[in-house]
């Protein structure tokens, strides 16, 4: 127990677990303002392309989603290790709620995600001469031909 | 840092209005223009709470995310 204390004083390990806590949340802030990013120049060259219909936005949609589901990850991991070190009930009062926040999130993405992805499958099954899962299947979110 | 990621979510939503503004113009379809500006504002508000652990944060994202789901639902209704 002493040699753990000498080893591992408290307020180093305080800041050592701050720090890390920074990197993962600001990767997933990163990770989300990327995707934003994306979604926009995307959306800019549909529109420029002339290929602004709905099915072409909801495709932006999807990807976007699946950024921010994969920022909100990141952030969850950095709750999660924010819980080693919270010291007060309304820390944890407020991790707990952020947590349930980030997780009821990414439970509604996810399930739009695949909803959105089920549109567009079947948006392709009712175009004629094109393959169901030839886009939408893959996850990639290539346009489709105009 | 935290300047940093207040200016970037500042920078979402406009990118979001824009969006919305845009799609908007090009279908007419309310229904496709507003979960655009919906998913961005939901981004500008998950980069928000990146750090900040207050309660008016917490309360705010979590407007932002009832707002959505009301709208959301409310605009599919009305389409059907």
């Amino acid at each position: 127990m002493i040699l753990s204390w000498e080893v591992l004083p408290e307020p180093d390990l305080r800041e050592a677990i701050g720090i890390l806590v920074r990197v993962v949340e600001t990767a997933g802030a990163l990770i989300i303002f990327l995707g934003a990013c994306w979604a926009f120049g995307r959306f800019v060259a549909t529109v420029v392309r002339g290929r602004g219909r709905a099915e072409g936005f909801n495709r932006i949609r999807l990807t976007l989603g699946r950024f921010l589901v994969l920022g909100l990850e990141f952030q969850l991991a950095g709750d999660v290790l924010r819980t080693a070190v919270a010291p007060s009930f309304t820390e944890i009062g407020q991790l707990a709620a952020i947590a349930a926040i980030r997780t009821a999130l990414n439970y509604f993405l996810s399930r739009e995600i695949a909803q959105e992805r089920a549109e567009i499958e079947s948006d392709a099954e009712a175009e004629p001469g094109r393959p169901a899962g030839a886009e939408a299947g893959t996850g990639t979110g290539r346009r489709k031909a105009p | 840092m935290a300047t940093a990621i207040e200016a970037a979510a500042l920078l979402v939503t406009a990118a979001g209005v824009v969006v919305f503004l845009t799609a908007y113009a090009a279908t007419r379809r309310i229904r496709t223009a507003l979960p655009l500006l919906l998913d961005f504002l939901m981004a500008a508000g998950l980069m928000r709470l990146a750090g900040d652990l207050s309660w008016s944060g917490i309360l705010l994202t979590v407007a932002i995310i009832a707002v959505r789901k009301v709208a959301a639902y409310g605009v599919a209704e009305k389409s059907t």
